[in-house]
């Protein structure tokens, strides 16, 4: 956008510089300061996250630990999970839709998928495919629900959630899987490749697909519209039924590979509510909103988001502050990152 | 409560008989760069309806806002009923206070309330001694109040049961409930926006009747033939001035309109206008039924425009949501160009040529937060897409082409959708099937909400897709609309085409009596 704008300027002759009060010249001059607020508004994220960095890296607290090599494998490893579950989520975001059960179904494939290798020595590859089937399964019942009963999202999604936890802890009888676990798994999660974690390129490969899908596809533009106003989308020929269902679709999926990505992490599984993920995972999509298109959901934003949630929590944590800071942190940039871009929406719709 | 003075109002008194009731005398007022409103002066009569006229932009918005003192002015000089206002400072309390009553396009009314409970939300509940609501107390002041508006409503009835003109009354009289509105002027926005022809024609009855009781009424609306029908007085803008003041005047539309667009003459219908219609038969369409349609039976060619002109629920969306392929016809054939056709999607149908802009822009046309080239572009993603990229830069170039084409103003293609005016909007709209070459195309109440100017623009817009062959069904409820723009005009009774009469030798009187010939039918629309 920042780019358009641009080119749509024309560059001044040299000549009117000089006219001391001419109203070309404040014209200018006010489109000039709209271009500087424009990009502002559309980097102020990655900027925030730099500032950030530059803080905890200086900080006396934390400058020992954080700006190691150590801890950004640390933080590119933790927020992969995040990234993943936020990108999940907009799917269901952009046209309108609420999915809860996203931070369930990554805990249920990880420990789906742990539990068949651990208990019935079921092989990595079908124990992966038999976890991801069951995450698409999943988002097919969500989508059904959502589009063909005309159920709520917000409630169907959260029943679904608590039903998955539920299940997991039946599955595990509330004990950790440890053993069994073919070694292949952990093995891709603590690889580097330049020194990075493995899986943050699986992670940016997985966002460029999902951009190119959600900017450069007739289906992820549709979502747009269907989110825009859902009975235009209808009537220009949209099957915003079907679109809203595969998007729920595609996002149990990807939220069913971040469950399996934080078993290669973790090397174990613990039945939980995936809470935590879901909720660092919805500010990293908000905060994205608030980025790049300000206003709209979008696949970069929500990856920068995840990083500054991440690299925040860590340098809390780096500085001494406990558990609870990071539950803390991750709220209030939810609240925050609520609040700007439903002003920047807001905004947006209003021209 | 002081208002409804006596409940039979059958001698109105004559307190104060100075004949003026508002007078506002060289009111300016900038918006940075933009001279709004230029030395305006306007003088409303006691007791008459006066019309504020003008298109989009020429001022009679910013008038009215600032009388509502939601803006300030830079100079004039405001007095009512012989009371001076000074401008500086003035805030909507104080016109309040002055008696000026506003009454907006959409009155924020509460359909699954009360009337009763409408009337205390908006102004304050009557309370028991120890704070708890007094049903009673309300529900016999709202009676006594809709008394003196001939709104002989149980005050317990939903505001949503009611039809929609006594909607607005209710909002009139709700807003009005603490005056005897002699005393007051009543300011209508664009009352009559949201209804249809009927409920349109019903609330100007109500309102003749409330000025020939004395109400002082100022009101704005782009339906000029309505205004005709029962306005006193005319104030045109034009550009920020007054371009013509009317008084105790019977003017044709085409007068109004040479005020309006100034030297520049810009009747409906042009004088040379000659018909696109070919031989060729594009839609043949037989025994359609279907929601309200009951077997309707018509034929259109290629590059001609019919009219369909029919009350409400004679079946016109109807007809066209079957064509569009929103909706599955129960019985029944259609042909277009000679092949069979009876379309399952909307896909299909738009595959096959067919093109719809909707009624209600808003909720069914509009993507009002994307921008201008996204609003154009939805209905082409398939066809664009390069199966690598969507050509974002050939979207904005062909958004930038229609942009001055059909001359929309508007920033760029940038701009969001809900920047724009209403008539700008539609254009957009209509863009965004234009770019498809439609072979049909249906259009639903094509200049609702869309002031005159753009009107006449909108209508050189489909004339010229009809120059290409493009055939056009139009559904209306504005007689003057059919009339200027069709070949033929089709009359839709009960879910059934009835009639048939060539536009050219029709005028808009002698068609509103073949749509209200039938009586059962006048009846079946105040449903």
């Amino acid at each position: 956008m920042t780019m358009t704008e641009t080119k749509r300027e024309i560059p001044a002759p040299p000549a009117t510089e000089n006219v001391p009060v001419g109203s070309a010249a404040t014209v200018r001059g006010i489109r000039r300061t709209q271009r500087v607020g424009h990009f502002l508004e559309s980097y102020a994220l990655i900027i925030l996250t730099a500032l950030v960095i530059l803080f905890f890296s200086v900080s006396p607290a934390s400058s020992g630990a954080f700006p190691t090599l150590n801890n950004l494998n640390v933080i590119l490893g933790s927020q992969s999970v995040t990234a993943l579950i936020a990108i999940a989520a907009l799917f269901a975001f952009i046209p309108g839709h609420f999915d809860f059960s996203l931070g369930a179904v990554a805990v249920s494939t990880q420990v789906l998928s742990a539990g068949l290798m651990s208990f019935y020595a079921v092989p990595l590859w079908l124990a992966i495919l038999i976890s991801m089937a069951v995450a698409a399964l999943i988002g097919i019942v969500n989508g059904y629900f959502v589009t063909q009963l005309k159920m709520n999202p917000f409630v169907t999604t959260l029943g679904m959630s608590i039903l998955l936890t539920g299940g997991v802890t039946w599955f595990t009888g509330g004990k950790t899987i440890l053993s069994g676990i073919d070694p292949a798994i952990t093995k891709f999660g603590t690889t580097r490749i330049l020194g990075l974690p493995l899986v943050f390129f699986v992670v940016l490969l997985i966002a460029a697909v999902n951009w190119y899908v959600l900017t450069h596809t007739p289906y992820g533009r549709s979502l747009y519209a269907i989110g825009s106003n859902q009975e235009s989308a209808t009537l220009v020929g949209i099957r915003v039924e079907r679109n809203v269902w595969i998007g729920f679709i595609i996002g149990s999926l990807i939220a069913g590979l971040a469950g399996i990505i934080q078993l290669s992490r973790m090397g174990s599984a613990t039945a939980s509510s995936g809470g935590d993920l879901l909720f660092a995972a919805l500010a990293a999509v908000f905060l994205g909103a608030t980025a790049i298109t300000p206003g709209f959901f979008n696949v970069i934003g929500t990856l920068v988001g995840a990083i500054f949630v991440s690299i925040s929590v860590s340098g809390l944590t780096l500085s001494g502050a406990s558990g609870w800071a990071s539950s803390v942190f991750n709220g209030t940039a939810l609240l925050v990152a609520v609040g700007l871009s439903t002003y920047l929406g807001r905004r947006r719709s209003r021209g | 409560m002081t208002g409804l003075s006596s409940p039979t109002r059958s001698a109105p008194e004559q307190v104060t008989p100075s004949p003026v009731a508002l007078s506002l005398t060289g009111l300016s007022k900038r918006f940075g760069g933009t001279q709004a409103l230029d030395d305006v002066s306007l003088t409303v009569r006691r007791g008459t309806i006066h019309a504020l006229l003008g298109g989009n932009g020429s001022g009679k918005s910013t008038t009215i806002k600032v009388l509502a003192g939601v803006h300030g002015a830079d100079a004039g000089r405001l007095e009512v009923f012989g009371q001076h206002f000074p401008l500086t400072g003035y805030t909507s309390d104080t016109a309040r206070g002055a008696g000026l009553r506003f009454v907006h396009q959409n009155p924020a009314l509460f359909p699954e309330l009360s009337i009763a409970e409408n009337f205390g939300l908006a102004n304050t509940f009557p309370v028991h001694h120890c704070g708890a609501i007094s049903g009673k107390a309300l529900r016999n002041s709202v009676t006594s109040t809709l008394r003196g508006y001939d709104l002989d409503f149980d005050p317990r009835t939903k505001v949503g049961d009611l039809r929609p003109a006594d909607r607005t009354m209710i909002a009139i009289a709700r807003v009005m409930a603490d005056d005897d509105g002699k005393d007051a002027v009543l300011v209508l926005d664009e009352p009559t926006a949201s209804l249809g022809q009927a409920e349109s024609d019903h609330l100007m009855a109500r309102l003749r009747q409330r000025a020939d009781g004395g109400q002082t009424i100022i009101i704005v609306s782009h339906r000029l033939k309505e205004i005709l029908s029962v306005a006193h007085d005319y104030t045109i803008f034009r550009d920020g001035r007054v371009a013509a003041t009317l008084r105790d005047a019977q003017p044709t539309e085409e007068e109004i309109v040479s005020h309006m667009a100034g030297g520049m003459v810009s009747a409906l219908r042009p004088e040379q206008f000659s018909s696109h219609a070919t031989d060729q038969v594009r839609l043949e369409v037989t025994g359609l039924r279907g929601g309200a349609l009951q077997g309707a039976d018509l034929s259109v060619r290629a590059g001609e425009v019919v009219g369909i002109a029919g009350l409400v629920g004679s079946g016109r969306t109807s007809l066209l949501l079957n064509l569009f392929g929103r909706h599955r016809s129960t019985a029944g054939q259609m042909r277009l160009d000679g092949q069979h056709y009876a379309p399952t999607s909307i896909q299909e149908a738009m595959d096959s040529g067919v093109a719809l802009v909707p009624e209600d822009r808003g909720a069914q046309a509009a993507f009002a937060d994307r921008d201008v080239s996204d609003n154009i572009s939805v209905a082409v993603h398939k066809n664009t897409w390069t199966r690598k990229w969507m050509p974002r830069a050939r979207e904005r170039r062909i958004a930038q082409d229609f942009i001055d084409k059909l001359s929309i103003r508007v920033r760029s293609a940038d701009a969001r959708f809900s920047s724009m005016s209403g008539g700008n909007q539609q254009k957009v709209v209509l863009a965004r099937w234009l770019q498809r070459n439609p072979k049909l195309l249906l259009l639903d109440e094509p200049t609702q909400g869309v002031d005159i100017m753009s009107r006449a623009e909108i209508y050189s817009i489909i004339r010229q897709a009809t120059a290409t062959g493009c055939s056009v069904i139009l559904a209306s409820s504005d007689m003057s609309e059919l009339v200027a723009l069709s070949d033929r005009i089709l009359i839709l009774r009960d879910g059934r085409l009835v009639d048939s009469v060539d536009a050219s030798t029709v005028d808009v009187d002698a068609l509103t009596k073949l749509v209200m010939i039938d009586p059962r039918n006048r009846n079946h629309d105040h449903d």
